[in-house]
């Protein structure tokens, strides 16, 4: 803008200072931001001068002028006024300027009349006697504006109608809670459970199918045939692999929690520096809590909409669910009654349920988790009002004229008991496949836990033993003693013509002293070989094992003579 | 508007304006009772209102913290008269401003949740002072944000006084709402 059509417009600069100046003297009770329409009134009417209300008149004489000045306003004011993120700034006070004198009668500023030009998610708030109709569901807009000293301390302010009671404290303590308490902590364990995972579609199909392989490998080494020389590749390839992806959804859920709490707690310093303005239209007193969900949901939002955009990529977390509630939140509507710790209680649904399909804008409906609040319900409520050929004319825009009739109309019903649950639901992050596939990488990750040993047995092996003394004094009984610490790697084999040949597991004994043995009843053949009670070898070897599972023996790592150890001593 | 005339012009006006048919000019006596303010005509009913204003307990907490913390300001109490009820509220000042002898000032009204309704476009706004003497009498009209506004002359002996008041001092008045008289 040319610094000539600039200077037209300096009446505004005065208002915007006499404001600030007054505030700061004590005169105005409210920020200049807070009270800007109460104040351009006062300005108007007593403070401006002569000189002032002409140029302003000069202005307003056209509809070119008119438009300079919105320009101007949103281009060149909002960011010197109110710095970066200024946009909703501006519109907000554009909306608050735009029924004033002599505004109301701009043409430019009609877009602006009783709105914010921002879009939230709509309330269902039944008007009086009502069954549900279109004009029941309530667009709620929520800006963000610096708290600078506000009036009181509460952060969420209503404006355009009368909450009931404590609500919007209500609505203030579950958005605190969502971006750093304890619901956040619901929130994260149910997106660890059940929740999708960031990536593209082929990684996380990529990544589901390595652990159905590794499951797979698993009932190979339980149940399948022996792997022979290939166990120890089998093992190593099994261990790596549940190790990788141990360590790769460890370090999603850890990163993803990281900076969601991260950001959460951006978005909560913001809420403690910020008045957020709920805004619907009609000068309605609530009478019940019902809104209390959509309230909170619009509030978020607005918080999350004055981060820069690439601090919000920062979290795909609060992306996916904020971010997309954000982009969508023309077609969504919410209804329950919202407590402090983020439960979203019962309401009286079946009048909104119809309010909701009566409103062609809404495609969606979050609800609390309730009888009435099924899929099925509502179908057979949608195909019951369109069965009766019904059309009404839809209120959402003003002099748009929508009509509802038979057309198989559609409303998406997402029953949610917790907040939490909420920002599943509007982000789209439930998902079932991956509640599965967790179930699944939990048993396979326990029972990967519990043949750990085994198989780290089968990759690290021990050194192997010597053969020690106790041996036993009975000749009919052999001890093979092993000086080992893991005897469960071990097995002893005896081989001998004159007795019979014996296998043993290597254990310890209880009450005997602390060097683990293979005990062994030995026979003599009955039609020996040899004559020599000496004759036989006695083989160590490993042993493998996978949970239930005994492989094949392993390496011979040890060979003694019987000679040798029936005359070790016996004590 | 010119404000000064004589009684002569005023009645000369009157007969060319109602003609023939014009009642009878009411009596200066009349015309002096009419003028007075309320509390003039009604002392026993002024003194039970002001001591029931008197007795509304505002009470303020200062819990101070670092950076001004909210600017809250000092609810003004205020008796409203509704019929045959009288309502205890209270008024938190917006606006206030008393130059040059001119009170301007803007309030909102917090009325309890069960007398929730509507806001009504004027209330007649009796100023009533800290000795519970009503100080002057003054229009509210609905502005914007169900925000009231007030203009109205102060008299020179609150002029000096109020001068330096801001609007978040405790204020030394009360205020008693009432049905506004209809114009004309």
């Amino acid at each position: 803008m040319a610094p000539e059509n600039s200077a037209r417009l300096v009446w505004f600069w005065t208002f915007w200072h006499w404001s600030q100046e007054s505030f700061r003297d004590g005169v105005l009770l409210r920020s200049p931001l807070q009270g800007v329409g109460s104040h351009w009134d006062e300005w108007f009417r007593h403070e401006a001068s002569a000189a002032d209300r002409a140029a302003i008149a000069r202005v307003g004489a056209t509809e070119a002028g008119q438009r300079q000045f919105i320009a101007w306003f949103f281009r060149h004011w909002a960011p010197d006024a109110a710095g970066a993120g200024s946009r909703p700034i501006a519109r907000y006070v554009a909306c608050q300027l735009a029924g004033l004198e002599p505004f109301n009668q701009w043409k430019p500023f009609a877009r602006y009349r009783g709105t914010y030009g921002v879009t939230g998610v709509s309330a269902v708030v039944l008007a009086e006697n009502s069954a549900g109709e279109s004009a029941d569901v309530r667009p709620v807009e929520a800006v963000v504006l610096p708290a600078e000293r506000a009036i009181s301390s509460a952060k969420v302010v209503a404006e355009g109608f009368e909450p009931d009671g404590a609500e919007l404290s209500v609505v203030e303590r579950a958005c605190a809670s969502l971006l750093a308490g304890r619901t956040f902590g619901s929130f994260l364990a149910l997106w660890i459970a059940c929740g999708r995972r960031p990536g593209p579609a082929w990684w996380r199909a990529l990544v589901a199918a390595a652990w159905l392989a590794v499951g797979g490998m698993i009932l190979c080494l339980w149940f399948g045939p022996d792997p022979g020389d290939q166990l120890v590749t089998a093992c190593a390839g099994l261990l790596v692999a549940w190790g990788f992806l141990t360590l790769h959804a460890g370090a999603v859920v850890v990163r993803e929690a990281w900076r969601a709490w991260q950001l959460g707690r951006a978005l909560l310093a913001q809420f403690a520096q910020s008045q957020v303005r709920l805004h619907m239209n009609g000068g309605l007193f609530l009478q019940g809590a019902s809104a209390g969900l959509a309230f909170c949901l619009n509030t978020l939002v607005a918080l999350f909409r004055t981060l820069p955009v690439e601090r919000r990529h920062r979290s795909w977390l609060w992306q996916r669910s904020l971010g997309e509630l954000q982009r969508t939140a023309g077609s969504w509507a919410a209804t329950g009654v919202l407590t402090s710790e983020g439960w979203v209680h019962p309401v009286v649904l079946d009048p909104k349920l119809r309010a909701c399909l009566r409103q062609p804008g809404i495609e969606r409906l979050i609800t609390p988790r309730q009888h009435e609040a099924r899929q099925r319900e509502v179908n057979r409520l949608a195909a019951d009002l369109a069965g009766r050929g019904e059309e009404r004319a839809a209120t959402f825009a003003p002099g748009l004229r929508l009509g509802f009739a038979a057309t198989g109309r559609t409303l998406g019903v997402h029953p949610a008991g917790h907040l939490a649950q909420v920002m599943m639901k509007v982000g789209g992050l439930l998902d079932r496949r991956q509640l599965a596939m967790n179930f699944f990488a939990a048993v396979v990750s326990v029972v990967m836990l519990v043949a750990l040993p085994d198989l780290l047995r089968i990759l690290r092996p021990p050194e192997a033993p010597v053969v020690v003394s106790p041996s036993s004094a009975s000749p009919y009984y052999l001890w093979v003693s092993l000086d080992t610490d893991q005897p469960k790697s071990f097995r002893v084999r005896f081989e001998s013509e004159f007795w019979a040949s014996r296998i043993a597991d290597v254990r310890r004994y209880e009450g005997g002293d602390l060097v683990p043995r293979a005990e062994m009843h030995v026979q003599r053949l009955p039609a020996h070989l040899s004559r020599d009670e000496d004759d036989g070898v006695i083989w160590i070897e490993r042993r493998r094992s996978f949970l239930t599972r005994e492989f094949l023996p392993g390496e011979r790592v040890g060979r003694y003579p019987l000679s040798y150890v029936i005359r070790l001593s016996h004590d | 508007m010119k404000t000064e005339t004589t009684v002569e012009k005023m009645l000369r006006w009157r007969l060319e304006q109602g003609g023939p048919e014009a009642p009878p000019a009411p009596r200066a006596s009349r015309l002096l009772a009419l003028s007075r303010p309320w509390w003039e005509v009604w002392p026993e009913r002024t003194r039970q209102l002001c001591d029931r204003l008197g007795r509304i307990e505002m009470a303020y907490g200062h819990a101070m913290e670092k950076g001004g913390g909210a600017r809250a300001g000092h609810p003004v109490p205020v008796l409203l008269l509704r019929g045959d009820q009288e309502i205890e509220a209270a008024a938190r000042l917006l606006y206030f401003t008393a130059r040059d002898g001119e009170l301007r000032l803007r309030f909102t009204l917090e009325l309890p949740p069960e007398v929730a309704e509507e806001p009504a476009a004027t209330w007649e706004v009796t100023f009533v002072g800290e000795s519970s003497t009503p100080l002057f009498i003054a229009v509210a009209a609905l502005s914007v944000e169900r925000e009231y506004r007030i203009e109205a002359s102060l008299p020179p002996a609150l002029a000096a006084t109020w001068a330096g008041l801001k609007v978040t001092d405790r204020m030394p008045f009360r205020f008693i709402l009432g049905p506004a008289p209809a114009k004309g």
